[in-house]
């Protein structure tokens, strides 16, 4: 230490020293030759101001909203990663040939699909989806729509090649992630215009949330959907039920599970790893 | 086993911690661990720790070396091949069960498919017609590597001899005398071809002890009208006082599962030979990451695909210009446009 310190000491006096030759040198050279001179190597160069600083406004800049469809994360199970892979490669390619948008729980969507019975062998359908399962090739959405008083929904699977094209018309969420009580909601809620012309979307930001709360049908239901399990927060149950039946219904709440440590499934580095291929395997 | 393996976690404990100070294991700490089993040794117990790892890091690069070697079978002296004959029978393969998707044929209609992975399939020993049983030559066919540590001396010799790394399963297939191929030839998935019917044998799930309703199917009893303890019972067990006996064979409850199983006449979908997928058919016994043992259908009435099949096996060096993946004539591969039906 004292070593190193000792050299330093020695280094800094040299450099001074040369320093101060330098400006020595400098001192005579400017009073013994006469201006102008500026062609010759030895005198000083020319102020030169720094570079202008180029100002980024954060503002302005547009950044693309990262969605990564929920098909693509793997559930968690003892299968081997390599099988997810090998599942994404086809589902790549096929999402090369049909375009399938970005969409949410609670979107409008119409789908064209190949059908041997009806004329001109494509049929549309255009409902909200209250719905989105499965993993990996088959996964599927469930599109809810009310045509001529009857509600229909369709379950359409998403890498089937019998679909031609699916637009989204409507790009919104909504405050579940899962809106299968429109079954038991008043019809108006789950009626969408067929002829519905598509509303533009912007690809940055956030994703307009609709913060509906649906008025149901009296009860009974087709499930109960007061009770936490489901955890709804989009229906007006103050309507429907007494605040004695949504105390009843609390009594089910199992306020343990959300600190059962055997159902953690952390997926954030997985996503980021998995978009990141994605991104690049449909660029190529 | 279990007694044995529990006892070696206890001795192995005692045994870290003392080794922490950086001293050889000395005879003193060994008389305080209680051994039962006193006829095996595992490859750790008279090591130390940096033979230890010497041991693992040396069989490791010996095996990578092994695998490079028989990349080329055939410039490596292969047997005399012979051409392929009516009833004929040729060798199989030995996969790893991946897991299930979907697929779609060019008609839009949806099947089901298993996809098996072969993983490092390798001949290794041919047991000629007499050695075997009398009628028929056989093949012993080995797949997916495993560390030699934990096999017995018999089994590694054999390995030994094809020069191939352990294997954690190993079968035999009846072949006819013009298939046999040399002990330490590598098997591919593109030994099978998208049409051909395949059987697949592997040890279905083990389900445990369980009663007669889930084992056999029985009905049981009704839930409620008066019935005393008695719902999922077998009810009787035979006719009555003229055999007086109950039958050998009776269906009774017992352990279910863990049997070797095989199902027959599986279409192969599609083959990916860069990966060495083989897409199967439907289900398949066994549980996710199991190994199966796959071979061509006895099924009269699949045989006719397999003219003129890769005979005895898929050899790289001859026919190694296939796409990465061959599909069925039937099957909608993803690259191709949406469907229109007309």
């Amino acid at each position: 230490m004292a070593a190193c310190t000792n050299r330093l000491d020695k280094f800094i006096l040299s450099m001074r020293l040369l320093r101060n030759q330098q400006l020595q040198n400098e001192r005579f050279l400017s009073t013994s030759v006469c201006r102008p001179a500026p062609e010759k190597d030895s005198d000083p160069p020319k102020f030169t101001p720094p570079p202008k600083p180029v100002i980024i406004d954060k503002s302005k800049t547009i950044i693309l909203r990262k969605f990564l469809s929920p098909e693509f994360i793997p559930p968690r199970q003892r299968t081997d990663p390599f099988k997810f892979y090998l599942e994404r490669k086809d589902m790549i390619l096929r999402r090369k040939v049909l375009k399938i948008p970005e969409f949410y729980v609670g979107s409008i969507l119409a789908v064209n699909m190949a059908d041997p019975n009806a004329s001109g062998k494509t049929n549309r359908f255009v409902g909200i989806c209250i719905q989105r399962g499965g993993k990996g090739l088959g996964a599927t959405f469930i599109l809810r729509n009310v045509i001529n008083n009857q509600g229909v929904e369709m379950c359409y699977e998403q890498y089937s090649p019998l679909i031609q094209s699916v637009e989204v018309l409507k790009l919104e969420k909504r405050l579940d992630d899962n809106l299968m009580y429109l079954r038991d909601a008043m019809p108006e809620y789950s009626t969408v215009d067929p002829n519905m012309k598509p509303e533009t979307f912007s690809t940055s930001g956030e994703v307009p949330v609709n913060k509906i709360k649906v008025r149901m049908r009296p009860k009974p239901w087709l499930k109960r959907w007061e009770r936490p399990k489901f955890n709804i927060q989009g229906i007006r149950f103050d309507l429907r039920l007494t605040p004695q039946q949504m105390e009843g219904a609390q009594k089910r709440a199992e306020p343990w599970r959300e600190y059962d440590m055997m159902k953690e499934y952390d997926t954030s580095v997985l996503e980021e790893q998995i978009f990141s291929e994605v991104q690049s395997e449909m660029s190529k | 086993m279990a007694a044995w393996s529990v006892r070696c976690l206890l001795q192995r404990g005692t045994r870290l911690v003392s080794l922490r100070g950086a001293a050889a294991e000395s005879p003193l700490q060994l008389v305080g661990c209680i051994r039962t089993v006193k006829t095996t040794t595992w490859f750790e117990e008279h090591l130390t720790e940096d033979n230890q790892e010497y041991m693992r890091k040396t069989m490791a690069e010996e095996y990578r070396k092994q695998t490079a070697e028989k990349l080329n079978p055939l410039k490596d002296e292969p047997w005399p091949r012979q051409e392929w004959a009516e009833g004929s029978r040729r060798v199989g393969l030995v996969a790893v069960k991946l897991g299930m998707a979907p697929i779609w044929t060019k008609t839009g209609e949806r099947h089901v498919v298993t996809m098996l992975q072969v993983q490092d399939c390798h001949v290794i020993k041919h047991l000629s017609k007499e050695e075997h049983d009398g009628n028929t030559a056989a093949l012993v066919v080995g797949g997916k590597n495993v560390s030699p540590f934990h096999r017995s001396e018999e089994q590694m010799e054999m390995f030994r001899n094809a020069g191939v790394p352990p294997k954690q399963k190993v079968t035999i297939f009846n072949v006819t005398d013009n298939a046999i191929i040399k002990p330490g030839t590598p098997l591919y998935a593109a030994h099978f071809r998208p049409g051909q019917f395949v059987d697949i044998s592997a040890k279905s799930i083990g389900k445990g002890f369980q009663g007669v309703m889930k084992r056999w199917g029985f009905k049981g009893q009704p839930a409620t009208h008066g019935q005393t303890k008695t719902h999922r019972r077998p009810g009787a067990s035979g006719p009555g006082g003229d055999p007086a006996k109950v039958f050998k064979g009776k269906k009774m409850p017992g352990k279910m599962g863990n049997v070797y199983v095989t199902a027959f006449g599986l279409k192969i979908w599609r083959v990916n030979t860069k990966y060495n997928v083989l897409y199967v058919n439907g289900s398949v016994p066994g549980h996710k990451n199991c190994l199966l043992k796959v071979r061509d259908t006895i099924l009269p009435t699949r045989s006719s695909t397999l003219i003129n099949p890769p005979f005895p096996t898929y050899f790289t060096e001859e026919e190694g210009d296939l796409d990465e993946d061959l599909y069925d004539g039937n099957l909608f591969a993803h690259t191709e446009p949406s469907l229109t039906l007309t």
